[in-house]
């Protein structure tokens, strides 16, 4: 349980309206009258997250300490034998204080009262009265307040009210009306101190004090959707939800992110709408409180990339060979290709394959006789190493600080895993020594090399450089003094990606990781350990249940008769039609039907995490759960059930009639699953910081945790080291050049693509490549270049820039229209035209 | 036009970055130098001043709205600045504003005469109330030929509209900054 | 008669004192050579004992203030609040402009004493001028050696910087000061930590921040001792102090006189009494921030210090007198002294944001004769209600030009609203 209570902390007393309460030294009174008093000072610039600033003066409060003889230090006593309070003559900002022993304060007294409803009046002279109409109207701390603290009447006369720009843009994503903001700096805050990057600012002073963004490009990072939730007001809306349905006719469905390892926890805010035919649909995506995954943040893909779920595109009932048909008939003629498959199957399952869906292919396989179990992509590897040398259960990300380290090695976190890129930044900014290594610049080097004192904390870094795909070589010869550092570290996390290395370079390279931890004697200890941006929403639950990247190279190279697919875009592959070519029959189980895909192809429609319950096991082997939250699209089923109907054709038993029983099986079969039943997994406790409780100012009204915080899987004991296989590293001859493949967050997969409105920042196809390099290669700056790799190639925009090395050309994938190279691979590059002057 | 490599800045740029262990506190000194160059607070100036402090261009800009002295649109030549706070206007230092934007035809705060050479605002309490009613030109104090801007009444306690037709003659011919 | 008596405005007796040569031919730089001979905690108790107390306004023993600074941190800072933007205020003007060196000196005693790194004098943006001639006296003083690296080849080393403000107000509040100085809004900072703790100062370092005229009091306590400045005022206001007199009298001008005189004496035997055929009707003894009194008897036979302004309901606070005769009208005194407020306030903190711009706006419309008595009583009201609950003095200062005009000459106000109608609320 996350509490402010640890181990090591002092307790003080202190006295809150006469009652006595024995709380953490140096925790902030807001926070602590709240959690042990259930005293809800009220607030509107303060937020548990963050420094507080003393602006709104809601919070005010009498104030006093217990009185101590100067010279003596002795506790002074009045006659009848009560200890001498010294009270502030003025109010004070209950935000602002930090608990000492003997602090006395007072929140019900009339004085008390008069300035709460003097600061709810000044807010209001200024205030719209547009209520009825604004998006926060029903869950807007400054309306609760209002309610319970004000006076009702307004002293102001309307032709005195000052007026401003209600719909002011901020970025593509958020809106702001100049109006409601009641000057908090909640979202100038949130940028600085939690994103790290501060592109928004008050402009003016005094009552002009506004709103600005004036960065370039403007408000545009991937957590932007989080000020809207913290503002108290409804000054900022997000351009998907603005108008889109009052809260109070929402229903709030707990569910996970089904984009990365994170596993942020989130609320989908659900209606009965006439734009999803009369189904229940989402109309927005919450945070949802877990302070173990996410905290109460959540990226802005997360938050926006819900309307894939509801594309038109989505499969809607089965195909066999094209053609549409009933799942009786469909199922029959997947069961026919199973039984004639002689056991030459094998399965690979991708990003958002559920344990429940993972658990039914891997018993249908085991059934048939299949054995290979793949999963897609296959780009990163090293689960099993998480599972043996990760966080041990109990750790938290929020606990690193002062005297810890963390490393990030070739890893673009920014845009593979923000949510763990967010908080290791907070780690750093409470005082953990941060390295960044990388062959490139990325968004965690800025802050690990431009280091800079923030609110008096001093922020370290380091950078390491090395040539493209060197990662291994890197880790190996770490500068001694970096090596010390991270070794002597009382805690040391590492994240090992796989930019730049292929599935044998990265099993190298997390393995040299698990080396080191093991020989630093991080491994198996609290905070400490070994994350792994694997690739989509459960990669770790593959893993428990059997499948591996491994398995799908195998499978690439040694193409089965019969292929099942479930969630794995392996049209992604460019070589993918050269070894599909080879497979007889493939059984697609997704939620967009592939059209690319040739020969005997059935193809299943299944729902969307939105559609059904299940499970993911998150990067730190936290099983989570997701909720229905919406109607069905057509006629797709949630994968483990038509698995489960395929087995009961094949007599391999009854199929189960909910997830929740599938989930019973593998607890009962799965040693790392066990006790995990869902409603053990659906268990909520009460968190720290409390933002999701009955108060009426935290703003938001999703951050109630109603789903479950979830379970950790614990650690497999026993974690050895192991030698290192040098890699194959890949070189390029001297007409060739090395492709790099990049992450990119936003990107035209078929899942994101219909977000619209995040499109238009989606960025156009390019590549990056040093200055030098271009050179050699006749290209310049916004040239079109094509790269040619294997029958295959991709045309982009060149992009300069000397945040690459030399020695590679960098190219993200997804954001062509054509498939680009899933692992590093050579090709050659040519210049198709020039750049456009602009 | 630029600030950054431009020669008549580098040895003052250089200076205020190195007067702070921090490069954002220069930032007001170098806002002062960006609009010398450009007149007023450009987007221009934003970047170059938020390149040389390693700062955000919106956080530049944040300070160029917080401080009045920086102006975030184009204005005249030479600006005039006339207390009306208290201890002025008692003697006469509205009447003072009045008559100059009627001296130079004008009609309202920040308001620019036609050929661009002057802009006039009224301001707060300058610091010189021992001399009401004052003005400021250029945020100078005196020139050389009128010396420090005082006794801009007449005996009978009328504005002296001569004296500080003087005072602007002085400035119509020259740069700002000299 | 009481006599000016200069300690610090010595430019009126000894000309071109700003000039380096002429500044150590009459004792300059004297007291910085004594303190560097001496113990730094010696430097701190002859300043504590001379009494002298900071003119910035708050009148906070400056000995004291400086014996804050944690000795044993490696990086400390002074600062040099020049900043003098309260209405009537322009005493440190006259110090820096006739007098530089001498608040060099003070400045570099202080940073002696506690073991700064540097010296930043943040002067308002509307002193170009002055900071020009402090850049002078500054470089003079470094190049012989009275600043900068080992400062009279002692090895103290403290350079002096000149920082130049950009047109606010808040800026002098101390903490905002600092925020300013280190390239963000300038606006005020949550208490505690205060400046002169670490991670409340300058970069987060103990900080000492003093007012010009405080410093500049520092070289003579140094040279003829704390007895000597003790000597001089009152029992609990040690010294000379600068009033600045302004508004409707017949002299306007600073006024450096030993603390303990009256009003009358400053006022008519300096300053020259009011204008011919007119009278005293209020003063607003402490610039636009403080109360304003009624200049009458008891008010002028008042004796201007810390201690004994309490008794007619004001302060003496920067000690800047703006003067007004029976020819002004108060409510417009009360307007003036808001739009001040509503201008400079920074907007941080909700009770000074709204209520400054809701005073203005109610006054605008008294002034225009649209209001009703109710709107007197209401403005009265919410200037109270700002009172407590601001987070820096700013908005303490904005409800006392309202309360006190009223307080004190309600019938000035009665006479705007005959005939006046009320509005709507909104929201009712
Ligand atoms: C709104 C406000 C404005 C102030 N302006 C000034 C100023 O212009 N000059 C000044 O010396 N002190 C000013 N002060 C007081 C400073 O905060 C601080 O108390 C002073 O600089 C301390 O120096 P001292 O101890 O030498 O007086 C102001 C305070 C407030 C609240
Ligand atoms: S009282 Fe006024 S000036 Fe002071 S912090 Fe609050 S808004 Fe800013
Ligand atoms: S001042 Fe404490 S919550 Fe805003």
């Amino acid at each position: 349980m996350v509490t402010p209570v640890q181990e090591s902390t002092k307790l003080v007393t202190i006295n809150i309206d006469g009652t006595e309460y024995s709380v953490p030294e140096g925790g902030n009174l807001v926070d602590m009258a709240k959690w042990f008093a259930g005293n809800d000072i009220p607030v509107f610039c303060y937020h548990p997250k963050m420094e507080p600033v003393g602006m709104c003066r809601m919070c005010v409060v009498e104030l006093g300490s217990v009185s101590r003889d100067r010279a003596t230090g002795d506790v002074q006593y009045n006659e009848d034998g009560t200890p001498v309070i010294r009270w502030f003559p003025k109010l004070q900002t209950a935000c602002t204080q930090t608990v000492t022993d003997g602090m006395y304060i007072k929140t019900d007294t009339e004085k008390v009262d008069a300035g709460r409803e003097s600061v709810l009046e000044f807010l209001l002279t200024s205030h719209p009265l547009d209520c009825p109409i604004c998006d926060k109207g029903g869950e807007c701390p400054l309306q609760n307040l209002t309610m319970d603290h004000g006076n009702g009447v307004s002293r102001m006369y309307y032709e005195d009210k000052m007026h401003l720009d209600k719909h002011y843009p901020l970025g593509d994503l958020i809106w702001l009306d100049r109006e409601r903001c009641i000057q908090c700096a909640r979202c100038i805050r949130f940028q600085d101190e939690i994103v790290g990057d501060d592109v928004l600012a008050f402009h003016e002073r005094g009552r002009r004090l506004q709103i600005i963004t004036n960065s370039d490009p403007g408000f545009d990072t991937y957590f932007s959707g989080n000020t809207t939730d913290i503002c108290p007001v409804g000054a900022l809306t997000t351009g998907d939800f603005r108008f889109g349905a009052r809260p109070w006719e929402l229903t709030e469905v707990p569910s996970i992110s089904p984009w990365d390892a994170a596993g942020e926890n989130i609320s989908l805010s659900t209606r009965i709408d006439r734009d999803f035919g009369g189904k229940t649909m989402i109309k927005r995506v919450m945070p949802r409180q877990n302070e173990h995954v996410n905290e109460i943040w959540i990226s802005d893909k997360t938050r926006f990339g819900h309307h894939f779920t509801r594309s038109d595109n989505r499969l809607q009932s089965a195909l066999v060979n094209g053609s549409e048909r009933s799942w009786d008939d469909a199922l029959a003629t997947v069961a026919d290709a199973l039984k004639g498959s002689d056991g030459d199957v094998a399965a690979i399952a991708g990003g958002m394959a559920s344990n429940e869906d993972a658990w039914e292919l891997a018993q249908l396989m085991q059934g048939i006789g299949g054995e290979r179990l793949g999963t897609w992509s296959p780009t990163h590897t090293g689960a099993d190493l998480v599972a043996q040398v990760g966080l041990p259960n109990g750790s938290n990300l929020s606990n690193l600080g002062k005297g810890d380290a963390v490393l990030i090695i070739a890893s673009d976190l920014e845009e593979e895993v923000p949510m763990w890129r967010l908080r290791l930044k907070q780690a750093q900014d409470r005082g953990a020594y941060l390295v960044v290594a990388n062959s490139r610049l990325t968004k965690m080097e800025d802050f690990a090399t431009d280091t800079w004192a923030i609110d008096n904390r001093d922020v370290e870094g380091s950078a390491v450089e090395y040539a493209p795909g060197q990662a291994v070589e890197a880790m190996q010869n770490l500068d001694d003094s970096i090596a010390k550092r991270l070794s002597e570290a009382e805690n040391l996390v590492i994240v090992a990606g796989a930019e730049g290395l292929t599935l044998d370079g990265h099993r190298a390279l997390v393995q040299l990781v698990a080396n080191f931890l093991i020989d630093s004697g991080h491994a198996g200890k609290e905070n400490s350990g070994l994350l792994v941006p694997l690739p989509g929403a459960n990669a770790m639950g593959l893993h428990y249940l059997g499948y591996t990247p491994e398995a799908t190279q195998d499978i690439m190279m040694n193409p089965p008769k019969v292929l099942i697919t479930l969630d794995a875009d392996v049209s992604d592959d460019p070589f993918a039609s050269e070894w599909l070519s080879k497979v007889d029959t493939i059984i697609n189980l997704t939620m967009f039907a592939d059209d690319s895909l040739s020969g005997n192809v059935i193809q299943l429609p299944v729902q969307s995490f939105a559609e059904r319950d299940g499970t993911f096991t998150n990067g730190e082997r936290r099983v989570q759960r997701f909720y229905t939250a919406q109607g069905p699209m057509g006629e797709a089923l949630p994968a483990w059930k038509a698995i489960a109907n395929v087995r009961q054709i094949l007599g391999q038993g009854r199929a189960k009639l909910s997830a929740a029983a599938v989930m019973l099986d593998i607890t009962k079969n799965v040693e790392a699953f066990d006790g995990m039943r869902y409603k053990a997994l659906g268990r909520v406790e009460r968190q720290f910081p409390d933002v999701g409780g009955e108060d009426k100012y935290y703003g938001g009204t999703a951050y109630q945790n109603k789903g479950g915080v979830g379970l950790q899987i614990p650690l497999m004991g026993g974690a050895k080291k192991a030698d290192v296989k040098a890699p194959v590293a890949v070189h390029s001859s001297s007409d060739e050049i090395v492709i790099v493949p990049t992450t990119r967050l936003y990107n035209r997969d078929a899942k994101f693509a219909p977000t619209l409105l995040v499109q238009p920042r989606v960025a156009t196809p390019f590549a990056m490549l040093s200055p030098s390099d271009a050179e050699n290669l006749g290209i310049q700056d916004g040239d079109s270049i094509e790269i040619s790799f294997g029958d295959n190639s991709v045309v982009v925009r060149a992009d300069v820039t000397n945040h690459v090395s030399s020695g590679a050309i960098y190219l993200p994938r997804q954001l062509s229209e054509d498939a680009t190279p899933l692992v590093p691979t050579t090709g050659t590059v040519v210049k198709t035209s020039a750049a456009v002057a602009s | 036009m630029a600030v950054i490599g431009n020669e008549k800045y580098t040895k003052r740029i250089e200076k205020h970055l190195s007067k702070y262990p921090d490069k954002r506190s220069a930032v007001m000194p170098l806002l002062y130098i960006a609009q010398e160059e450009y007149g007023w607070v450009t987007e221009d100036a934003l970047r170059e001043v938020a390149e040389l402090c390693e700062m955000d261009a919106t956080q530049v800009k944040s300070i160029a709205g917080f401080y009045t002295m920086y102006r975030e649109r184009p204005s005249g030549k030479h600006w005039v600045y006339v207390c009306t706070d208290l201890a002025c206007a008692l003697e006469g230092g509205d009447t003072l504003y009045e008559n100059i934007l009627e001296e130079l035809g004008l009609d309202h705060h920040h308001d620019t005469t036609e050929d661009g050479v002057f802009s006039v605002e009224h301001v707060m309490c300058l610091g010189a109330c021992d001399r009401a009613p004052m003005l400021q030109c250029n945020y100078r104090f005196s020139d050389e030929e009128n010396g420090e801007y005082r006794d801009l009444r007449t005996e009978a306690g009328e504005i002296d509209m001569e004296r500080v037709n003087k005072i602007l003659d002085y400035w119509r011919g020259r740069e700002r900054y000299e | 008669m009481v006599e000016q008596q200069y300690i610090l405005l010595r430019g009126r007796e000894i000309e071109n004192i700003h000039e380096l040569d002429v500044y150590t031919d009459n004792g300059g730089y004297e007291g910085l050579k004594k303190a560097i001979g001496m113990d730094k905690g010696a430097v701190i108790d002859e300043v504590k004992a001379s009494g002298l107390r900071g003119r910035g306004g708050a009148g906070f023993p400056t000995g004291v203030k400086w014996s804050f600074i944690p000795q044993n941190e490696p990086i400390k800072y002074v600062t040099v609040n020049a900043d003098e933007s309260e209405t009537g205020t322009f005493k440190d003007r006259e110090i820096m402009e006739t007098n530089p060196h001498q608040l060099i000196e003070g400045s570099l005693i202080c940073a002696y004493a506690i073991g700064a790194a540097a010296v930043y004098i943040y002067i308002r943006g509307e002193y170009l001028d002055v900071a020009d001639v402090l850049e002078k006296a500054i470089d003079d003083a470094t190049e012989a050696g009275f600043a900068g690296d080992n400062i009279m080849g002692s090895d103290f080393s403290c350079p002096v910087y000149v920082h130049l403000g950009a047109g606010a107000y808040i800026c002098g509040e101390e903490s905002a000061l600092l925020n300013s100085l280190e390239g963000k809004l300038g606006q005020p900072r949550v208490r505690p930590p205060f400046p002169a703790q670490k991670g409340g100062g300058l970069y987060s370092e103990p900080t000492v921040v003093n007012n010009v005229e405080t410093l500049a009091n520092v070289p003579f306590i140094m040279t003829e001792g704390a007895d000597a400045y003790k000597a001089i005022g009152t029992e609990q206001s040690a010294g000379t102090k600068i009033f600045c007199v302004s508004g409707n009298v017949k002299n306007p001008g600073n006024y450096e006189l030993p603390f303990g005189t009256t009003f009358r004496e400053l006022l008519y035997d300096f300053a020259g009494g009011p204008k011919d055929g007119r009278e005293f009707k209020a003063l607003l003894p402490s610039g636009g921030s403080g109360p304003i009194v009624p200049l009458n008897d008891e008010v002028l036979d008042c004796k201007m210090s810390y201690e004994h302004t309490g008794a007619i309901d004001t302060i003496i606070g920067s000690a800047s007198l703006i003067v007004m005769d029976d020819t002004v009208d108060v409510t417009w005194v009360a307007s003036k002294v808001t739009k001040f407020f509503h201008h400079e306030s920074c907007g941080k903190c909700t009770p000074c944001r709204e209520g400054t711009y809701w005073l203005d706006r109610v006054l605008d419309r008294i002034m225009a004769g649209t209001a009703t008595e109710a709107d007197i009583n209401r403005i009265d009201n919410v200037a109270q209600n700002m009172q407590g609950l601001t987070l820096c003095a700013l908005g303490e200062f904005a409800a006392n030009p309202i309360i006190h005009t009223i307080k004190n000459f309600r019938e000035d106000f009665l006479q705007h609203v005959d005939g006046g109608t009320e509005l709507e609320a909104a929201g009712d």
